[in-house]
């Protein structure tokens, strides 16, 4: 047994997923050629191993080492290994509030003579780790509030570090962790009000009040629809709330004379309909109406505090959020970054200009070209089909990951390539999303483009675990046979 | 299980609307919204211009009277500039005081901190090489070409160039601000073929502005084109000589050649050096000469207008000979003028009778008195000036061009004036006849004529009947000249009956009682001529000559107009006879002449009183 377990478990097995080691490789090869024009010189042309691609080959060569053992290591140790890494990374983040050097705003660098880590970075891995190992235990239920609460501080006690560390960039990735629990039976009402509160948070930037009401109130009624099947209730209701509000609203101007607003109209007929529904729903016996009538006060009390919740963002983080919603344009201050990453991207076409062509990043347009804005050099030089076929690869590569969770034998196995899943999607969605604008400029990077040895060796890791681990459950299939 | 398989269900569709949305996103910038590709090219090309050295003219003997030289702007880039260089040292330089040179650092600082400005312009090229070695950061020289006019001649004929105006811009896309225009003269009526063509140079410039190289490899650069030289028909020596002449005078001269209707010399006084106009001293220069009473930068010889006076009676007697009223041999008494009714024109004191040839060689008024009524009354013509006769003169008159402009390459041309018998009907309400303007008969009255046109006026009686269009321009390089300048322009007055007048005016030049001869006989050259004192009621008479020689096969024909100069003999004559004298002979035997002309003395009560402008 033991002879055929050393045998099966060897990397030659067979039974690695191919096709993840070589989109992962495909990408890293990408990733360096793309970061070499980024900070492509023309008048430097000899290969120097001190500027940043060299850098970031010297980090190439270490991952691709590390990811090397950790396929040599047996698949097992992982679970034991989980706690311990997640309490060292930990151990060294809080180390960076003492030690620490500032980078950008972030005290999150520990310094070791010739190279600079981000333990954040690793982080990632290390939560990663942890939930797999605590949701993986037997009777663990994420409906429980014991259990739930375990998760919590898991993701919770990093994530508060990061608000220390003033590196709220790094603090939001910790949301990708929603994709993997939702896959493991979370609450989906959590979700529906997450995606409520956000279309709510941004919407009130874009439309008046009086349409937030109609649309909040509007929302409910179809959600009502959908649940109970009945259309004729709804629209009932929607018409008579129209009907009352809109005829009181033209008695009180045209007769008393008296210019209120629409809104306080609405509002008000909208509060005295609640008490009505509310009675009409008990006495149909409908139990879960209240969670409607929760959804509709819910939601009129959260836009009401919108403002507060916006107010104690930071001013930058204000800025960018008007940015991106169009609510503001200032191409010259705020919107700068966006606004030439935009045009970087923009003026790609369809096909680019051509490698080491991209006028934008080689004259230095684009702030961060290296880092966060790296995906600015994709679209210029490679054009919309370039870029396209970069975010099909990272497509491809989530698609994996979460074909690699499902065939997992163990929980463990699962959860972590998910929670890799995850992780790799927020990355992508939000790296690349805020350099067309799509998404509020969050400083965080992209897998194996951006500039940074320990993103890089971070997300080497997390991906290879998560071979190693489907290896190791392709091992348990074979020995079965 | 199943709920399993819908939740992973549920996070495969929502991985594939991000990146659905990121795929979107990016097509509508990269290929549906184009503004993008506007933007980064604005990022990143900056357009420099190259500028054509301005074309030069030479002399009809191949001499320089307009040079391009090259100069050198200073310019500045005002972020670039370290605070608290030696501004003093950069001054002492360039020649600028300190507090002029900051507040030109300041403006262009005020109009951008990235771009290029113009500190000092048209820096010599000494200047150029200390300032490069001095390596100012922020400070640069760029190459242009100053005009430069090494004759210091006619600076109205050649004119100056300015920056353009708003107009200019308005009217021309190929100039930009702080571009340089023809502004008068030949600079400007010439300025299509001297200005050139810009080149320009892109180049692609980093986020701090710096260049870093050219676009596409410099494929869409073009190379600016030098304008064209052109060959003035101007003898610059003749020019130089005729303004030594004019000097304190107020006054123009102009010779033609008239077998080709090449202008040789084109004078107006006062004048002024044109290299007055260019360089850092212009503005001073300019306003001096625009304020000058007596109007230096007014070309009088093609923008002024006067009655020729009675270098016009040989025009009347053309006429008459070719409408048959007049015979060489027909002879009028003269004793102290022609009377009429109340009407009296008076005349100097001549022997008499006298035929046609001696009233042109001593300029009897009553002579030609009798020869416009003629005209003016003929039968055929309606026997009377107001019922045709004087159109039909007129008609005759325009067919020499007069009254008209000549539609010459100069700009500015004076039409001068010759009415219709509209402007007499309307004046005299109809009734009016040959006596009521018995002036003409005599060059005065309401006749008006720029020297240019009587300059070419000579020319047509040396041609004996025709006359090319008067041009200051002979040829430009690698273009044709107008075909204008070439046709004949024939007159209604048949040759043969020039040789009669032209008899006269060679008996006014050479032989002793004629009105030329005293100070304009030049033994050989067969001078024909014929002076003018054309009334001035504010002063003293202008003084006129016109002639050309030698009398057979005509080289030159003159013009002098001199402004308060008196009778036509004492001043216009010895101009005219020494510049005919020096073109064909290339020099003068009279230096006492040249002598008596230059210290003649001139008084213009009415410029020079006049309060300044």
């Amino acid at each position: 047994m033991m002879m055929a377990r050393a045998k099966h478990s060897s990397v030659l097995h067979g039974k690695v997923d191919w096709w993840t080691i070589t989109i992962a490789l495909v990408l890293m090869a990408l990733g360096w050629v793309n970061l070499y024009a980024a900070v492509y010189d023309e008048t430097r042309t000899a290969f120097e191993f001190s500027s940043q691609y060299g850098m970031q080959l010297i980090w190439i060569g270490i991952s691709l080492a590390m990811a090397l053992v950790v396929m040599l290591v047996d698949d097992k140790y992982y679970h034991i290994l989980a706690w311990p890494i997640y309490i060292v990374v930990l151990m060294l983040m809080l180390s960076t509030l003492v030690f620490g050097i500032t980078v950008n705003g972030a005290k999150a660098w520990l310094d070791f003579g010739p190279v600079r880590l981000q333990p954040a970075e690793f982080m990632k891995w290390g939560v990663a780790l942890a939930l797999a190992r605590a949701m993986s235990v037997f009777g663990f239920s994420v409906s429980h509030p014991r259990d739930l609460f375990r998760v919590a501080l898991i993701v919770g006690l990093p994530v508060g570090v990061m608000f220390l560390q003033h590196d709220v960039g790094s603090a939001v990735v910790f949301a990708s962790f929603l994709f993997m629990l939702y896959r493991e039976g979370l609450n989906r009402w959590i979700y529906i009000v997450l995606g409520v509160v956000m279309v709510l948070f941004f919407g009130s930037f874009w439309i008046t009040d009086t349409g937030l009401v109609m649309l909040i109130v509007g929302g409910c009624a179809v959600g009502f629809g959908f649940t109970y099947r009945t259309w004729r209730a709804p629209i009932v209701y929607l018409a008579s709330v129209a009907l009352v509000s809109v005829a009181v609203w033209a008695c009180v101007t045209l007769l008393a004379g008296v210019g209120w607003r629409y809104y306080y109209f609405l509002l008000a007929t909208v509060g005295v309909s609640l008490p009505v529904c509310v009675a009409l729903a008990y006495a149909k016996r409908m139990r879960g109406f209240w969670v409607f009538v929760l959804l509709l006060v819910g939601s009129m009390v959260f836009v009401s505090t919108t403002e507060v919740v916006f107010e104690s963002l930071d001013l930058h983080q204000q800025k960018r959020i008007l940015n991106t919603l169009g609510v503001e344009s200032d191409p010259s201050h705020w919107g700068y970054n966006v606004n030439q990453s935009k045009i970087a991207i923009g003026s790609g076409g369809v096909l680019g200009k051509g490698y080491l062509e991209g006028t934008q990043t080689k004259f230095n347009f684009v702030p961060e070209q290296s880092t966060d804005f790296i995906f600015c050099t994709v679209g210029e030089e490679w054009g919309f089909v370039g870029s396209v076929v970069v975010l099909m690869l990272f497509c491809a590569l989530i698609m994996r990951l979460v074909a690699m969770g499902e065939r997992q034998q163990e929980a463990f196995g699962r959860i972590y390539c998910y929670s890799v899943a995850g992780v790799f999607l927020l990355h992508v969605l939000i790296n690349a999303g805020m350099t067309i604008g799509l998404v509020p400029v969050i400083g965080i990077p992209l897998p194996f483009f951006s500039y940074g040895g320990s993103s890089f060796l971070a997300f080497t890791l997390l991906l290879v675990v998560a071979v190693r681990l489907d290896l190791g459950s392709g091992d348990l299939a074979a020995s079965r046979e | 299980m199943k709920r399993d398989f819908m939740r992973q269900r549920v996070l495969l569709i929502f991985v594939g609307l991000v990146f659905a949305a990121l795929v979107a996103r990016l097509f509508h910038i990269q290929i549906v919204d184009g503004s993008y590709k506007q933007a980064a090219s604005n990022n990143t090309l900056r357009y420099e211009v190259l500028y054509p050295p301005r074309g030069e003219v030479f002399d009809r003997n191949g001499e320089y009277i307009i040079q391009s030289k090259e100069a050198y702007d200073l310019m500045v880039v005002p972020r670039d500039v370290i605070k608290g260089f030696d501004t003093v040292l950069l001054c002492r330089i360039v020649d600028v005081p300190l507090p002029r040179m900051r507040s030109q650092l300041e403006r262009a600082a005020a109009y951008s901190g990235r771009r290029p400005s113009v500190v000092v312009p048209q820096l010599s090229k000494e200047t150029k090489l200390l300032l490069d070695e001095l390596r100012l950061p922020g400070f640069y020289t760029v190459y242009r070409t100053v005009r430069s006019y090494p004759r210091k001649i006619a600076g109205n004929l050649l004119g100056f160039v300015g920056e353009v105006d708003g107009r200019d811009l308005a009217r021309d896309d190929y100039y930009r601000s702080g571009d340089y225009i023809g502004r008068t003269g030949i600079e400007q009526a010439y300025e299509h073929y001297l200005r050139g063509e810009k080149g320009v140079k892109i180049n692609m410039v980093d986020v701090g502005g710096v260049v870093q190289g050219a676009w596409q490899n410099g494929r869409l650069d073009t190379q600016a084109v030098a304008g064209r030289s052109l060959t003035a028909s101007i003898d610059a020596g003749l020019q130089a000589f005729t303004e030594e002449l004019l000097a304190g005078k107020v006054g123009a001269v102009v010779a033609i050649e008239p077998s080709t209707g090449e202008i040789l010399v084109m004078a107006s006084g006062p004048s002024y050096d044109p290299d007055e106009m260019v360089g850092r001293d212009r503005g001073t220069n300019y306003a001096r000469l625009a304020n000058d009473n007596r109007r230096p930068m007014f070309n009088r010889a093609v923008q002024s207008h006067q009655p020729p006076g009675s270098t016009f009676k040989v025009l009347n007697a053309l006429i008459g000979l070719q409408e048959g009223v007049l015979k060489p041999n027909y002879k009028y008494e003269c004793y102290g003028g022609y009377n009429s009714g109340r009407v009296h024109v008076g005349c100097h004191d001549h022997f008499s009778p006298v035929d046609l040839n001696q009233a042109i060689m001593t300029s009897c008024n009553t002579y030609f008195c009798h020869v416009l009524r003629n005209i003016m009354d003929e039968p055929e013509h309606g026997g009377s000036a107001s019922r045709g006769g004087y159109d039909h003169w007129a008609e005759h008159v325009r067919t020499f061009g007069l009254g008209r402009k000549l539609d010459s390459d100069f700009t500015g041309e004076q039409s001068g004036n010759i009415y219709g018998s509209d402007y007499y009907n309307k004046t005299y309400r109809g009734s009016w006849n040959s006596l009521t303007v018995i002036s003409l008969a005599i060059g005065q009255g309401e006749i008006l004529s720029s020297p240019l046109q009587m300059a070419n006026f000579a020319s047509t009686i040396a041609n004996r009947g025709h006359y090319f269009i008067p041009h200051v321009i002979k040829s430009i390089e690698g273009a044709e000249m107008d075909q204008k300048f070439y046709e004949p322009h024939h007159t209604d007055v048949s040759p043969e009956h020039f040789e009669a007048v032209i008899e006269g005016m060679w008996m006014a030049a050479n032989t002793e009682a004629g009105t030329v001869f005293g100070r304009g006989y030049v033994p050989g050259l067969d001078i024909c001529g014929k002076t003018g004192t054309a009334e001035n009621p504010h002063g003293q008479d202008h003084s006129v000559f016109m002639g050309f020689a030698p009398r057979n096969d005509p080289r030159i024909a003159v013009y002098v107009y001199i402004e308060n100069g008196g009778f036509g003999a004492s001043t216009a004559v010895p101009i005219g006879s020494l510049v005919i004298e020096k073109y064909l002979t290339g020099a003068t035997t009279r230096p006492d002449r040249v002598d008596y002309v230059k210290a003649r003395k001139i008084n213009y009560p009415n410029y020079d009183n006049r309060p300044a402008i």
